[in-house]
């Protein structure tokens, strides 16, 4: 920046006003239908017009904005999933664009931000509901093995997936799972006071339940879930609210010990029964013993003693015979 | 996914070309754009990285736009503004434009409105549109900390040719080499300069194999003499005398002295033999103007030195160094800014390192990685990000 004096106007210059029309996405994708309505706002199917009409799935999250534009959360949480996407994990859901609607024509106070994901055509939720007999052996493993896979990746990653279920596991036509719905976990806590979507609470981990701190231990909890459910296609804890679910958690592995109940719990040990730890064998009839095992050790109460995704990955029941 | 490395050819036909300023103003707009951030950064106290990131954007935005729709200095303050929140050294708007109003003059910062953070808070949301929220840049300081590692030889002089690396990176930042190379390469080319220019011959190096002609082999495949010799000659083409921009915003006087950047290499510097320019130089003092055959002329920094001191190198202590929000090094005198024209700069001080930065995330319950990127090929896809552990185990 020299001090000399310029002679010379500078060249004509658009107001920046002007030229943000050009920014909306609107012409991009074409929205179809909704898909799915969730705490963290609406996925649409939509076509993406500049790519041959491909169908993808369009996530759409309200981000409010601040004094100072985006929110740093946001922001930090985007680069990530996009930092992310760069190692293209066979058990994650590409992320192929990010955009946002443009200025909206009053000065609001919120920006709408489009995540737009690959397209697949069935969840697990559906996929189980669809399957009329048990699921082979081979493909629950396999199924297992690729649920696993993908949380052990965000978890190296520092990403806290906080909401498994079978209805954010994809199942591609290949028979292989994809993680969907991950990431954006701050700006969700911002967003989610102002919708009042039940969430499934069936897949949470007691800590949660609880309100103590987590960590990634919660999604082995709610993988340890869906596991058992890939051998009964039945949900394994169908608590009805909050503190139902704990019963049924705790009526499944027991009513934890007096030295295993965290500190700074508002609920009491005592208003749960002296509930004993039913044999899971019982509940997951016919299961090979490594899976069940496995199983025991993802629904561990206390979050430090349960397995980690890269211990289940180790384990006999992926490791004795090779994978198919 | 966007993908953000351009040939020559796309270098040359830019929005801005496009839209009738010549090749040689728009890169003289896009080194006072990014001269401009970093020089704000570094007023603001803001980390190499943070600046660095800013840059990029900058050159970024500037694929799909051109400077006569979108005024540099407002760019350049959004992309630091939105460098900073990424980086998480977040600086309040307002406090970014107050800093660029006190370094730009009153005409330059017309350019910014009545509204300058509302104007500034619209471009933001064009930026991310543009970058296509890209917003996880990395930059060649880690690696050269990791290059420098594996390096054996004489470890004052190893300390001194990063030093010289470090500043050469800070320097490219003018230069569109972003938009070219990925930072593995540009590390690897602008130690090699270093290394020429501080007379550190590389002669081994820890997890040297018979296949390796040069420690680069062991980072990055298929780099070329003649790759590196032009990443050298963009850098060092900065030192070389440029056209005076007293013109303000309108195109300058054509340059006697420079070729359009986009020529293969400007002819002071190249001989007219084969003989690489570069790879002959090997014993001459640091920081002197060399010759090695009648027309060979390499410049180093003293001819017109960094006009700014930071951002400090941070030693070999860590290496994934976090952002260093310290101010520049006290060793150094305050960087004249508005030097052009004034009296000769200082020479190029190098101060001791700051003390090993702590890890730049807090320890978290995770197991270790079992997915490392592929290697990085001559010229392939963009890397992936950081990863969070090193891709190569320790030598």
């Amino acid at each position: 920046m020299s001090g000399a004096s310029t002679s010379h106007s500078p060249p004509q210059m658009a107001s920046i006003t002007d030229v943000s029309g050009l920014f909306q996405n609107a012409k991009k994708y074409e929205e179809l239908n909704v898909i799915g309505t969730g705490a963290y706002g609406t996925v649409y199917k939509a076509r993406d017009l500049h790519n041959g009409g491909n169908i993808v799935a369009m996530k759409k999250v309200k981000v409010a904005l601040t004094e100072d534009g985006i929110p740093l959360s946001t922001l930090r949480e985007i680069a990530l999933l996009r930092q992310l996407e760069a190692y293209r994990h066979p058990n994650i859901v590409r992320l192929l664009d990010v955009c946002h609607g443009g200025q909206s024509l009053e000065r609001d106070s919120q920006l709408v931000l489009f995540l737009v994901f690959e397209h697949v055509d069935q969840d697990l939720e559906s996929f189980l509901k669809r399957s009329l007999s048990p699921l082979s052996q081979n493909t629950i493993r396999s199924m297992s093995f690729d649920i696993l896979s993908g949380i052990d990746f965000l978890h190296s990653h520092r990403i806290v997936h906080r909401d498994l279920k079978p209805h954010n596991l994809l199942v591609t036509s290949s028979g292989r799972v994809k993680l969907a719905d991950f990431g954006l976990a701050k700006t969700y806590d911002t967003d989610m006071k102002l919708t009042s979507v039940v969430v499934t609470l069936w897949y949470r981990p007691p800590e949660v339940l609880l309100g103590t701190s987590y960590n990634t231990a919660v999604d082995v909890w709610s993988a340890g879930c869906v596991l058992a459910q890939l051998h009964t296609r039945k949900p394994l804890l169908p608590g009805a609210s909050d503190s139902d679910q704990l019963h049924e958690i705790f009526r499944l592995i027991g009513r934890p010990s007096r030295q295993e109940w965290p500190e700074n719990v508002s609920i009491m040990l005592d208003s749960f029964p002296a509930y004993q730890a039913q044999d899971l064998a019982e509940v997951l009839p016919r299961i090979h013993p490594h899976a069940l095992e496995l199983i025991k050790g993802m629904l561990i109460f206390d979050p430090a003693k349960r397995l980690t995704a890269l211990d289940c990955l180790e384990h006999p029941y992926f490791t004795d015979e090779p994978l198919t | 996914m966007p993908y953000w490395y351009y040939d020559k050819k796309d270098l040359q036909n830019t929005p801005s070309f496009r839209d009738a300023i010549s090749t040689d103003t728009e890169n003289r707009y896009r080194k006072e754009g990014a001269r401009f951030i970093i020089d704000t950064g570094s007023k603001m106290d803001l980390g190499y990285n943070t600046v660095a990131t800013g840059v990029v954007y900058f050159h970024r935005f500037y694929m799909f736009h051109s400077f006569r729709t979108f005024p540099r200095y407002i760019t350049a303050c959004c992309c630091l503004f939105l460098a900073g929140k990424v980086e998480e050294t977040p600086k309040k708007c307002k406090d970014i434009i107050k800093v660029a109003k006190s370094l730009l003059t009153e005409q330059k910062f017309a350019s910014f409105g009545d509204d300058p953070k509302e104007e500034v808070m619209t471009l933001e949301r064009i930026l991310l549109q543009t970058i296509k929220f890209d917003l996880q840049v990395e930059h060649p300081y880690g690696y050269l900390l990791k290059y420098a590692k594996c390096l054996k030889g004489d470890k004052a002089k190893l300390q001194k040719m990063v030093q010289m690396a470090w500043t050469f990176v800070n320097d490219s930042l003018c230069t569109t080499l972003c938009l070219q190379w990925e930072p593995e390469v540009i590390a690897v080319a602008l130690m090699f300069l270093a290394g020429k220019l501080s007379k550190f011959e590389v002669l081994d190096w820890n997890g040297r194999n018979p296949k390796h002609n040069a420690w680069w082999d062991m980072f990055v495949e298929d780099i070329t003499m003649e790759l590196l010799e032009d990443i050298c000659h963009q850098v060092l083409d900065l030192y070389s005398p440029q056209p005076q921009s007293s013109g303000g915003d309108s195109p300058p006087a054509p340059p006697v002295s420079k070729q359009p950047k986009n020529d293969k290499k400007p002819p002071s510097i190249t001989p007219p033999t084969s003989v690489s320019p570069i790879a002959v130089v090997t014993s001459k003092p640091v920081l002197t103007p060399m010759k090695n055959g009648a027309d060979l002329k390499i410049e180093p920094p003293k001819i017109e030195p960094i006009r700014y001191t930071y951002p400090a190198y941070p030693g070999l202590a860590a290496p994934y160094p976090p952002p260093v929000y310290s101010a520049p090094p006290p060793a150094l005198p305050p960087p004249p800014r508005l030097a052009l024209g004034g009296p000769p700069p200082p020479a190029l001080v190098y101060t001791e390192p700051p003390p090993a930065p702590p890890p730049r995330f807090p320890p978290v319950n995770v197991p270790p990685p079992n997915y490392f990127p592929p290697p990085l090929p001559g010229r392939g896809p963009p890397p992936p990000g950081p990863p969070p552990r090193p891709y190569y185990p320790p030598p």
